[in-house]
């Protein structure tokens, strides 16, 4: 009898098969039954990143047109959504240190400190890929794979974009073409994406390095943001920064000029699966970082896990960054607004 | 400015004797030429030139050895080669002759064996659309009409290129054994990580891969390592990348 041999390689393995709710339909169907259509989609895409089918198309709106007809039905996109089965995160969670930072060599939001972590992470030899999102010129999100500081040059890479960006898409890439590991950045729900991929696959638990989360209390989708920032006559062609401070958006135009107005405004195009998110911390994440919580011209990092201190101290050991004080009491009140949202979700489930 | 003086260039002197020996030697070989001529030129159709087996020609294609893995197409650097579905649903090889360089990356690439190589370099269209040589063409070698007797091979002889005329055609293709093949079997390199779509089982041509739901909730898949042919479809095709081809151990 002929049989493969050897640590390299099994012939004969067992996949657990995930429960279905609604027998007589396909995995795809419960989701969507589930999720999609009750509006607890935070258009985080890991189903995106895991589908062998590829019946997800990503444009405004996720959309997914032949699901009838590519859908393999095998359970991939219902094991790893983070809230088929949603416990919702919130408060700020454990933490190693809480710290306010600012990059010396790079520009970013506040004080560049998810770009520095990344680099520095680039540097160290943790990771050989970083995943950051970059515009294009219609100030549309698109994904950079970073394998050497100087591809930072790209000047779209730093700062907030406050719309969605194909991330999981492109780290299942990442994941399959990186010796050493990938590093990511995303705002909460692709945080709980990412963890839920790597609990349920090894090849994730593996390969991703390092987890970069972002204070989020909303986002938006690129064609509503960008209708609507039109309307109040911005011209993408000159915008070079969008910030969310103090209950105001402020986009920046090259020449100096700064259009603002009040965070009300924008709350009619808040993406639907915002409204049930209560983490605004990104709580599963090895490092959070956002402009909440230190002074101006810092960000204030979060920092949890092994990997991202790790990261931590080396910066500081190089001196790439200057440190200081942060207050975490100055972030209870967004907490607490998110916290809040814990509502939305039951009145959902009851609806449904 | 004033030109430097020029300087004539003197020839050697020969003597009488030295005249006579050189003339001599002249007409010696004008006569030698003359019977038995010592030319580098091959002549055409009559004659053919002897090139090394399998030598940057005309390429042939089996359709029973294509595993459709369009590795040919993908590799041609000068992107000659396009996939072409034919009546039974695969995919096979369509060389557009306008465009190929005779580089064989293609048949080197070739994982089936399904591309050969012959030394069939004299093969004339009409115009360039008749160049497009699709796969029914590729199946069998091009009909040729023979008019070569001899063929020639190059040999150097006291520091001087001679040209060695042999009676009798030079045969065009000849079937190289294929290189000794390693068994190889798809194995799964990461078991955990499989996702169970079974596009490995729908892909394999063999009924090698087979995925069977048993109660309790698993998916039980299995690669019949007697059925595997080692051709790759399933390695290339999952898109968590975690099969292989692995050697074939027997126990």
């Amino acid at each position: 009898m002929a049989t493969a041999m050897g640590a390299a390689g099994q012939s004969e393995w067992e996949v657990a098969v995930p429960e279905k709710p609604l027998k007589d339909k396909t995995y795809f169907e419960n989701l969507k039954a589930k999720v999609i259509d009750t509006n607890l989609c935070s258009r985080c895409l890991t189903c995106a990143a895991i589908c062998p089918g590829g019946i997800t198309v990503v444009g405004n709106k996720v959309d997914f047109p032949d699901y009838e007809t590519k859908c393999l039905d095998c359970g991939a996109c219902v094991r790893v959504c983070p809230r088929f089965v949603y416990e919702p995160k919130s408060g700020l969670g454990d933490y190693i240190e809480f710290i306010a930072g600012r990059s010396k060599r790079f520009a970013g939001q506040d004080g560049a400190m998810v770009t520095e972590l990344l680099v520095s992470a680039l540097e160290m030899g943790m990771i050989d890929r970083g995943l950051f999102a970059g515009r294009d010129e219609k100030w549309a999100t698109e994904m950079f794979h970073v394998r050497e500081p100087e591809q930072l040059a790209i000047t779209t890479l730093g700062g907030t974009k406050y719309t969605f960006a194909d991330v999981l898409p492109a780290l299942k890439e990442a994941v399959g073409f990186t010796k050493r590991g990938v590093g990511i950045v995303g705002t909460p729900c692709i945080v709980s994406g990412v963890r839920k991929l790597q609990q349920e696959y090894p090849i994730f638990r593996e390969r991703v390095k390092l987890v970069v989360g972002l204070f989020c209390t909303e986002n938006f989708h690129y064609g509503d943001i960008s209708k609507f920032l039109q309307e109040k006559g911005v011209d993408f062609s000159k915008l070079i920064k969008t910030d969310i401070t103090k209950g105001k958006f402020i986009a920046t135009m090259s020449d100096g000029e700064k259009v603002k107005f009040k965070i009300k405004e924008v709350e009619e195009i808040v993406a639907s699966g915002c409204g049930v998110c209560t983490d605004f911390t990104a709580v599963e994440s090895d490092a959070s970082v956002g402009s909440v919580g230190s002074e101006k011209g810092f960000s204030t990092v979060v920092v949890r896990e092994e990997p991202a201190k790790k990261v931590i101290d080396f910066i500081k050991e190089k001196e790439h960054a200057d440190f200081g004080e942060a207050k975490p009491e100055e972030l209870d009140y967004l907490i607490n607004l998110k916290k809040g949202r814990e509502k939305n979700i039951n009145s959902d489930a009851a609806s449904s | 400015m004033k030109m430097k003086s020029m300087k004539k260039v003197v020839g050697p002197e020969y003597n009488l004797g030295d005249k006579i020996k050189t003339n001599v030697y002249a007409v010696g070989v004008a006569m030698q030429e003359s019977v038995y001529p010592h030319t580098a030129t091959v002549f055409y159709p009559r004659e053919r030139k002897k090139m090394p087996d399998n030598f940057r020609g005309f390429i042939l294609f089996d359709p029973d050895k294509c595993i459709s893995c369009f590795n040919c197409s993908f590799v041609c650097p000068a992107n000659a080669i396009r996939m072409k579905e034919a009546p039974n649903k695969r995919y096979y090889p369509t060389v557009d002759y306008g465009r190929c360089i005779f580089c064989h990356f293609c048949i080197d690439s070739c994982s089936g064996g399904a591309l050969k190589a012959t030394k069939i370099h004299d093969v004339a269209y009409k115009d360039m659309d008749a160049m497009f040589t699709p796969t029914e063409e590729m199946i069998e070698l091009p009909e040729i009409i023979r008019e070569d007797k001899k063929y020639v091979e190059y040999e150097i002889k006291e520091d001087d290129l001679h040209l060695k005329r042999t009676k009798g055609e030079d045969y065009l293709f000849v079937e190289v054994p294929p290189p000794k093949e390693i068994p190889m079997v798809s194995t799964c390199i990461d078991p955990g990580s499989c996702i169970g779509c079974r596009v490995c089982a729908d892909v394999c041509e063999h009924g090698a891969i087979s995925a069977s739901v048993e109660d309790g909730g698993t998916l039980r898949m299995k690669i019949d390592t007697d059925e595997c042919t080692g051709c790759g479809l399933c390695v290339k095709e999952c898109s968590m990348q975690i099969l292989m081809l692995n050697k074939l151990e027997r126990e």
